[in-house]
């Protein structure tokens, strides 16, 4: 999120200290107080579908977030997250109905699972790269669904498991607007944890894994270690956003985490721009939203109730339509386009930065 | 004299199990010491590199026999990252700067504390200046000497007691490579580090190193502190290029130590 883009000018960090603060001029103060503002404004403003949306793309953050600490960062790939978010769920789920836990122990025990899950395939990690990984966490997606189907069988939820609300401070959360400050908070939280974890001794080894493991491995980074690491955290963080997401639908099935969804978690933080927190961010939104989108679109249309069955095919081929093109024009994503129009504007009436000989 | 740092005890490397590759070298560092390692292609002095810094096991090879001591632990074998924590770090010939990540990301990925990261940055700037310019460029986009300046100054990050450089001039300009080795030297002085260096260049090693030894197959075939090396005949004929004087000249095609030594066998073994 902080990388070294270029600063408006007579903006130079002069100590160690600037380098490690999270806001560093006053643009970047203005600006995150009126976003911050907007935030809380906003679920008085909005109405109930609005507010589902952002919560849903809250939920969708921390998934994203948690998937671009491992993809991004670490360079490990999963198309295991949406397993993850189910583990977490049905965790949840399945205390919540048989021994009625209440919202605090079912969080951390989904974290927990998220723990034991990240252990379990994070070893294949040490071995395997790029698409063999892929294949492998792909493993822990269907040994999770299959589980979670067991488990609906053999109790009898066959259609899922509902949950209740969970009360926070004998508050009980049902209200949309209490729910859209709760998940607002969990994101935020998320983003907190990952913006630190990035900044301390266990980012900067993550990037060094990422860059190249022989290297980091020379410079005394224990590489193993460190992949198991970011594993355990991943999965532990999109456990919890799976806790989350059952207490938030009140309803937990298998069919809410099918592989499309771990494919929808890739292209967020593909669409979004790798390596960049940001990016996950807003390629959660994209992603989470973009369905809407096109719904609405093509509501526009004359004539559309006829079609009405078809408009799921036309929103998969429009999101695959969406993903290629990303790929294609533009790799580094939404955060790409962000950082150029930042570049356009900071370099102005200049069109590229001169040499940095020059400056001194 | 400085206590001896590492030392290797008639190390034999074996690859894959079946082709040995490096057969009973010693050597030793001393603390504080510039030790060379010369040779041609193949010798065996890339692996000798990789089997101090343990980082055999990528290949599917071990250090068979023998022992590598490192400040009275023994290391052979050992993964790479727990012999670097030790205090023996190396800079890899290729593949030695994280592409992605700017000057300054290169040199904290290795360090564990915040703290700890500001004041050895100041040091290594004392050292490459230039490091501090380029503070904010990618790995990817640095020159070759750049490159190596930025590796050898990741690796001094990691605080080590031993710097082992594996083809410290490889693709580098003359005047680059000069400027490197001055610059280690200080290093060398001030930090009281000692340095192992691969070379193919005769002449450079010569230039910095107190000790140097010379690999041949697999073996170590001569060794001796510069004076001895810089005078030895065989060196200044197959590695430094001079001409013993009776009219010929460098220019005449130079033969290898190996082809000389087998030329000196036969004669000795015919007749």
């Amino acid at each position: 999120m902080f990388r070294s883009t270029p600063r408006a000018s007579g903006y130079y960090r002069t100590g160690y200290g600037q380098d490690l603060a999270l806001i560093q001029t006053r643009t970047e103060r203005i600006s995150l107080a009126i976003l911050v503002t907007l935030a809380i404004a906003l679920p008085f403003i909005a109405g109930p579908f609005l507010l589902d949306l952002a919560c849903q793309v809250f939920l969708a953050s921390i998934g994203a977030l948690s998937l671009m600490l491992l993809t991004g960062y670490a360079g490990q790939i999963s198309l295991g997250h949406a397993g993850l978010i189910a583990a977490g769920a049905f965790t949840t789920g399945i205390l919540a109905r048989e021994i009625a836990a209440p919202f605090w122990i079912t969080l951390p025990a989904s974290a927990l699972t998220g723990i034991l899950l990240g252990l379990i395939f994070g070893l294949p990690s040490l071995r395997l790269r790029g698409l063999y990984l892929a294949v492998s966490t792909l493993a822990l997606h269907f040994i999770v669904i299959y589980l979670g189907g067991e488990y609906e069988t053999k109790r009898g939820f066959s259609t899922g498991i509902l949950i209740d609300p969970p009360s926070l401070a004998g508050f009980k959360l049902t209200d949309g607007r209490a729910w859209y400050f709760v998940l607002l908070l969990a994101a935020a939280a998320s983003l907190m944890i990952c913006i630190n974890l990035l900044r301390s001794s266990s980012g900067r080894a993550w990037r060094a894994v990422h860059a190249r493991e022989t290297v980091a491995e020379a410079l005394g980074i224990n590489v193993a270690g460190y992949k198991l690491l970011v594993f355990v955290i991943s999965s532990s963080m999109t456990s919890v956003a799976g806790c989350l997401f059952a207490y938030y639908r009140g309803f937990v099935s298998i069919e809410a985490f099918d592989l499309f969804l771990s494919i929808q978690y890739v292209a967020m933080i593909i669409i979004g721009g790798m390596g960049s927190l940001l990016g996950a961010l807003l390629g959660a939104a994209f992603v989470t939203l973009f369905p809407y989108l096109i719904e609405s679109l093509l509501a526009l249309l004359p004539n559309i109730q006829k079609f009405a069955g078809d408009i799921f095919a036309v929103n998969y081929t429009a999101f695959g339509v969406v993903m290629i093109l990303f790929l294609v024009f533009e790799p580094l994503g939404l955060v790409g386009i962000w950082r150029r129009l930042q570049n356009y504007f900071l370099l102005w009436p200049f069109k590229y930065r001169p040499l940095t000989g020059a400056r001194k | 004299m400085s206590s001896v740092l590492l030392s290797v005890e008639k190390a034999e490397v074996v690859y894959k199990r079946a082709i040995t590759a490096v057969q009973g070298i010693s050597l030793s560092v001393r603390d504080g010491q510039i030790v060379a390692l010369l040779g041609t292609n193949g010798a065996g002095k890339s692996t000798t590199l990789r089997a101090i810094s343990g980082f055999l096991g990528l290949d599917d090879a071990r250090v068979t026999e023998g022992a590598i001591t490192f400040d009275g632990h023994r290391i052979e074998n050992r993964p790479p990252h727990e012999i670097a924590r030790r205090g023996v770090v190396l800079v890899p010939e290729r593949e030695k700067v994280f592409q992605n990540l700017t000057v300054a990301e290169n040199l904290a990925a290795p360090v564990p504390r915040a703290a700890d990261k500001r004041r050895l940055e100041d040091q290594i700037y004392q050292f490459f200046p230039r490091l501090a310019d380029l503070r904010g460029r990618v790995g990817g986009l640095l020159s070759g000497g750049e490159r190596q300046m930025l590796a050898i100054a990741s690796a001094l990050m990691c605080r080590p007691r031993l710097l082992m450089i594996d083809e410290l001039s490889l693709g580098l300009a003359p005047v680059v490579v000069q400027d490197l080795t001055r610059r280690l030297i200080m290093i060398r002085d001030q930090l009281g580090i000692a340095i192992l260096l691969v070379e193919q260049s005769a002449a450079v090693a010569l230039s910095i190193s107190d000790y140097a030894y010379v690999m041949e197959n697999g073996r170590i075939v001569l060794d001796g502190d510069r004076e001895r090396l810089n005078s030895h005949q065989d060196v200044q004929e197959f590695y430094l290029g001079q001409s013993d004087g009776n009219g010929q000249d460098s220019t005449t095609a130079r033969r290898s130590y190996r082809d000389v030594k087998q030329y000196r066998r036969s004669r000795r073994w015919y007749g």
